[in-house]
Order: structure tokens, then C-alpha cells, then sequence
């Protein structure tokens, strides 16, 4: 997007802002609410691709529109949605799904269509009032040089990708270099059905999906389905604890289907787990979220990729209100692969990475943010190993 | 407008301390809401696992009364009043909190969850942080004006608290009646304000004799 556009959007938007931003959008006699999002960041390029999200955009450089509804047509029966675009490009449906309660006195809740993601914590944050910096946590947004389409025949192929998660090829499967996939995708979600049991202190949620944690999917391409789940307890207020699994077939059946007959026949699955804690009190908020994702590989040729590839993200982010409207926040993230055997020796299956931001924020209205942040990034293999960015953003939410 | 409207420090007739002794008077009636007012609702929980908790609803029709221009010294008189506004199943409680300035106001948690009042108001801003059931965290509102009350956590709460430089205003009780106590005799403007805004403006003359004085507003 280019920088004029970039900026007559935010003069615009903060002109209209109060007058858009009042109360939350009612109709309907209250049955349908209304809700959205407005957001621009601005950095450097990103000639390392630390924070792409696919192989078009990175995170500080992006235009993020949404909007949201919720439909009550009973009180056992709503319908949400939200709609997004990024950097006015391809308006999407992010999430479109039938919320059912059965019963009024009990925290049951049944979701069918694209649904929020029950693994983990932070893909349900809404991004403008949740998230106190600009990036996202590495295991929900960089790309690891896997895709669910193409494949790495043998761990050289596989080497040879790392750090290069932003744009891909490998020989086996489509041929057409693209992204890889995140640990847990947070910009796309799944479809299919969960449930939700309970709610504080203990919340039990369970999900059927046609894709998998990395790969989110509207149809299924592999006959298999993810199984997720999630549970969530507060043992005191301002403390939630949470851990979450969940297991699905991740390779595409065209891929597949040019594996050897042995191999063919096999399930590749993607497999995670994961613990998140949160604490505020006062001013204060820490969260943390650890993830392991293992994805089984199939051996084709020597040097032999060892199966499954591990992947072990930390993430650690704190923040503190200074003032009214004024904040400071830190993250700190660390992701880390497991070792192949390649030919030229021993190596991580993708490039570890570091990123440390810190930044801060005001609310010029209480809809209305700006946001500034430095992040560092470090990364043991790619084209470039290191890269620093001064970002700023301008955010409107109603 | 608002602002204004509540900060108004034009003199009108003398104040009781300024007289021997006039016979003052009380001003009562009702306001009546006529006009329909939408449901303030949460931003739809996409994001959520399952619906959220119900919210009570803020009672939107609650208004307050006052008079336009306050008898001179009323501004004379040093307040030291406590008020309380609760935070009570995800709503402020009342909706509408009128107070002098010089008041502090008392923000207790009676929810199970998190709340943290905020507000970036000119006359006030503030920020409590978080802190659970039981607790209780004040302001002081030394300056006149309105301020917009919201909870960081819940985008749905929201409230309104009226600082007046005077002691002429009331709010209303869940009928829509008030009543302002202790107005010396003279002409006055008083105002109804209800939901954000000041919606009507009538004259009322208050006797030599005192009394009671009624006075109702329908706003449409």
C-alpha cells in the first residue's frame, strides 16, 4: 500500500473516528450488533520476512480492515461473522458460523461453520484492544518452511528451505513456490464444529475441523479431520490457566497421491500441544503461551528427513499502564525446530528464530490508538539473519 | 454544549447564605422519556468459544435535572460527599451519577470477574486498573463537567457521572421523579439531560414563599 494512500486513510479515519466510535452498533431492537476494526502500520521492509504472513504481506506494513456481526435470532440460536480485508485486497470471511445454546441455565455452547480456534490463547484476542504491540507472537503468525501442497524429498531438499518459510518449493507436490505454514495460523480460521462446556473456574472446549492448526481449511483436502481441544481454568480471578492439544492430517491428497505406494498409504499428521497462563492485576498483565508442534514427514529419498519435525515455540509478553491511556508492553519470543541429517551435516529442519519487541501506546480516544514498537529479530540461517524495525500504527475499533 | 451546560457558574438570585432568611423551596416533578432508546449491546463475541454472560442493561431513561444558572455563593459551599457508582453483572450501576464537585466516588467490584474503570474524559481522566470482587477503588472529582465512565475489559459498560459547581441538581429515580431541595427564591432555567445530552430547557419561577414547585420535562 503506498504511503499517501497509507496516510489520507488515517487522517480520514481519525477525523471520523469519535464520530464512528460510540457505543457499540445496535439494530434490531438490540438482535444485531455490530462491530469493527481499523488498522495501519507502518515500518521498514521486511527484506528478512520475519513478520509475512503469507508471501505478499508483512504484519508492520499492513492496512487491517474488519468488520464483525452477530445476529441473535433466539435466544438459543445467533449467527457471527467477520469479515476482513488486508491491505484492501481479497475480502474474506474470517469467521461465519451458527452459534447454538440448548439450554438458557447452562453453559453449553454448540458452533458450527468457520469457527473460532479452541487450541491456544492468542488467536482469539481481538488484534486492536488485546494486543499491546504490533507484531504477533511468532507461533501464531511466522512462517516454518513446510507446506501442506509440496514436499521435501529428502532432508537436503528440506535444509535448503530454512528461513525461506515466506516462499517455498520443493520438488514433490506443487511445483509453485508459496508460503509456509505458521505453527497456528491466527489470520485464518477453521471450519467445522466445537463445543464449548462451562465457563469460569473451568471451561472445557472441544473442536472437529476440516484443516489443521497450520493450515486452516473452508473444505477438507485430505479426508481427515483435526481434533482439538482445550481446557481453561481460573483458580482465582485475574489468573487463567490453559492447555490445549490437538491432532489432524495436514498433507493435501494431491501430494500424497506422488508419494510411494508404503508412504502413500500413511497419515501425516500435525500434532500440538500447548499451555498458556495469563495474570493481571492493578496495571499489570503477563501472559505466556509455550506450543509444541511435531508434523509427521514421510522419508522419501537419502539423506532421510527424520520423522516427525519438532518445533517448539515460547512466548512471553507483558504490560503495564503508565496513565490513563498510556502503556509500555514487551515480548519476547524464541522459536526452535529440531535437527535433520543433511548431507553437509547436522542441522535445524528450519532456522531458529529470536524476536524481542518493545513499544508503547495511547489512547487518543478510548477507540482510538496509536501504537510505536522496536522489534529485533535473530534467525540462525536465511537470506537475512538479522533485522530491526521501528514500526508505528494507527488503530480504530468500535 | 454539555459541558458547559453542567459547568454553568452564572449568578443568579442570592444563595440562602446570603439573606437573613428567605423561605426556600424545593423543585420536584418527572421527566419522561418518550423517544425509544436502542439497547446499549456488547461488540459481537465472535471470538468467543460460547455467548457470553447477559449484561444488565443500563437503565438509559434515568436523567438528571438542574438548574441552568445556580444562585449566587452556591459555589461558596465546600462539598466533602461520598458517592458510590457499583459494578454489578457487567454494568455500571446507576447508569447516570450526579455529584458536586469535591465528591469522591467510590468504584466497588460486586462481579465475579475483573473490572477496571477508566475514563479519558477532559474533566476527568483516570484509570483504576484491575481488581476483583470485594475491592474498591475512588476518584475525586474536583472539577465540573461530565465524564464518561467505561471498563477496559467490558467495551459494553459504560456510564455517565455529572460533576456540577453547584448543589441545584438531582437525578431521577427508576419513575422518572426528582426532586431539588433548599432554592432560594428568583427565575431559573432548569435543563433535563438524559442519555449523553442536555434535551430541554424550561423556565420556572421560585416564589417568595417557598414551597414546592413542580416541574415536569417530556423529552420526545
Amino acid at each position: 500500500m503506498g504511503s499517501r494512500a497509507l496516510w489520507t486513510t488515517v487522517v480520514a479515519l481519525w477525523a471520523v473516528g469519535p464520530v464512528l466510535a460510540a457505543d457499540p452498533r445496535s439494530l434490531a431492537g438490540g438482535r444485531l450488533r455490530l462491530g469493527g476494526e481499523a488498522s495501519f502500520a507502518l515500518a521498514a521492509e521486511d527484506e528478512g520476512f520475519f513478520n509475512f504472513t503469507d508471501y505478499r504481506d508483512s504484519y508492520l506494513r499492513m492496512a487491517r480492515l474488519g468488520a464483525s456481526a452477530e445476529l441473535r435470532l433466539s435466544p438459543h440460536l445467533a449467527l457471527l461473522g467477520e469479515a476482513r480485508t488486508y491491505n484492501f485486497r481479497d475480502l474474506r470471511a474470517y469467521a461465519l458460523y451458527a452459534r447454538v445454546r440448548p439450554f438458557s441455565t447452562r453453559e453449553i455452547d454448540f458452533q458450527v461453520g468457520r469457527i473460532p480456534p479452541v487450541f491456544g490463547a492468542f488467536a482469539r484476542r481481538r488484534y486492536g484492544a488485546d494486543n499491546p504491540l504490533l507484531g504477533l507472537p511468532q507461533a501464531y503468525q511466522y512462517l516454518t518452511s513446510l507446506r501442506a501442497d509440496a514436499l521435501p524429498i529428502t532432508a537436503d531438499d528440506l535444509v535448503r528451505m530454512r528461513g525461506e518459510g515466506w516462499l517455498v518449493r520443493y520438488p514433490l507436490g506443487n511445483r509453485v513456490p508459496a508460503a509456509g505454514m505458521p505453527l497456528v495460523a491466527s489470520l485464518q480460521w477453521d471450519t467445522g464444529a466445537e463445543v464449548r462446556i462451562g465457563g469460569e473456574p473451568l471451561q472445557l472446549s472441544a473442536a472437529v475441523t476440516q484443516g489443521t492448526l497450520g493450515n486452516p481449511r473452508f473444505t477438507d483436502d485430505n479426508d481427515g479431520k483435526q481434533l482439538a481441544a482445550r481446557v481453561a481454568w481460573t483458580p482465582l480471578t485475574g489468573l487463567i490457566l490453559g492447555a490445549s492439544g490437538a491432532r489432524g492430517e495436514y498433507l493435501d491428497r494431491d501430494v500424497q497421491a506422488l508419494l510411494p505406494p508404503d508412504l502413500g498409504r500413511r497419515r501425516y499428521r500435525q500434532e500440538a500441544w500447548g499451555a498458556d497462563a495469563e495474570y493481571s492485576r492493578d496495571h499489570w498483565l503477563v501472559r505466556s503461551e509455550v506450543i509444541w508442534a511435531d508434523w509427521d514427514m514421510p522419508a522419501v529419498g537419502a539423506p532421510l528427513i527424520t520423522s516427525p519435525l519438532r518445533s517448539r515455540a515460547v512466548m512471553v509478553e507483558g504490560r503495564y499502564k503508565l496513565a490513563p491511556g498510556f502503556w509500555v508492553a514487551a515480548r519476547f519470543d524464541d522459536l526452535a525446530f529440531s535437527d535433520v541429517q543433511a548431507t553437509g551435516g547436522t542441522f535445524t529442519w528450519d532456522a531458529p528464530v529470536r524476536r524481542l519487541e518493545v513499544g508503547a501506546g495511547y489512547a487518543v480516544h478510548r477507540y482510538v490508538q496509536v501504537k510505536a514498537s522496536w522489534q529485533r529479530n535473530r534467525r540462525d540461517g536465511g537470506v537475512v539473519h538479522a533485522q530491526d524495525f521501528v514500526a508505528g500504527q494507527v488503530l480504530l475499533w468500535f | 454544549m454539555l459541558v458547559a451546560a453542567v459547568c454553568l457558574l452564572v449568578a443568579g438570585p442570592p444563595a440562602s447564605s446570603q439573606s437573613a432568611g428567605p423561605t426556600l423551596a424545593s423543585i420536584r416533578g418527572r421527566v419522561e422519556v418518550r423517544r425509544e432508546l436502542a439497547p446499549v449491546g456488547a461488540r459481537p463475541s465472535v471470538a468467543d468459544l460460547g455467548a457470553p454472560a447477559t449484561p444488565d442493561a443500563p437503565d438509559r431513561r434515568r436523567s438528571v435535572v438542574y438548574l441552568e444558572e445556580a444562585p449566587r455563593g452556591a459555589f461558596e459551599e465546600p462539598v466533602r460527599a461520598r458517592a458510590t457508582m457499583d459494578q454489578r453483572n457487567e454494568a455500571f450501576v446507576p447508569f447516570v451519577l450526579a455529584v458536586a464537585v469535591g465528591t469522591t466516588v467510590d468504584f466497588p467490584n460486586s462481579d465475579r470477574t475483573y473490572h477496571n474503570v477508566f475514563s479519558f474524559s477532559k474533566t476527568k481522566r483516570f484509570d483504576l486498573g484491575r481488581y476483583a470482587r470485594g475491592r474498591s477503588k475512588s476518584v475525586r472529582f474536583d472539577r465540573p463537567g461530565v465524564v464518561r465512565v467505561f471498563c477496559d475489559i467490558h467495551s459494553h459498560m459504560s456510564a455517565f457521572i455529572l460533576v456540577f459547581a453547584h448543589r441545584y441538581f438531582a437525578a431521577t429515580d427508576t419513575e422518572g421523579r426528582y426532586r431539588i431541595d433548599r432554592v432560594p427564591p428568583g427565575t431559573y432555567t432548569a435543563v433535563a439531560w438524559n442519555d449523553g445530552q442536555p434535551r430541554l430547557s424550561r423556565p420556572l419561577r421560585v416564589p417568595e414563599a417557598g414551597g414546592v414547585v413542580e416541574l415536569d420535562f417530556v423529552l420526545p
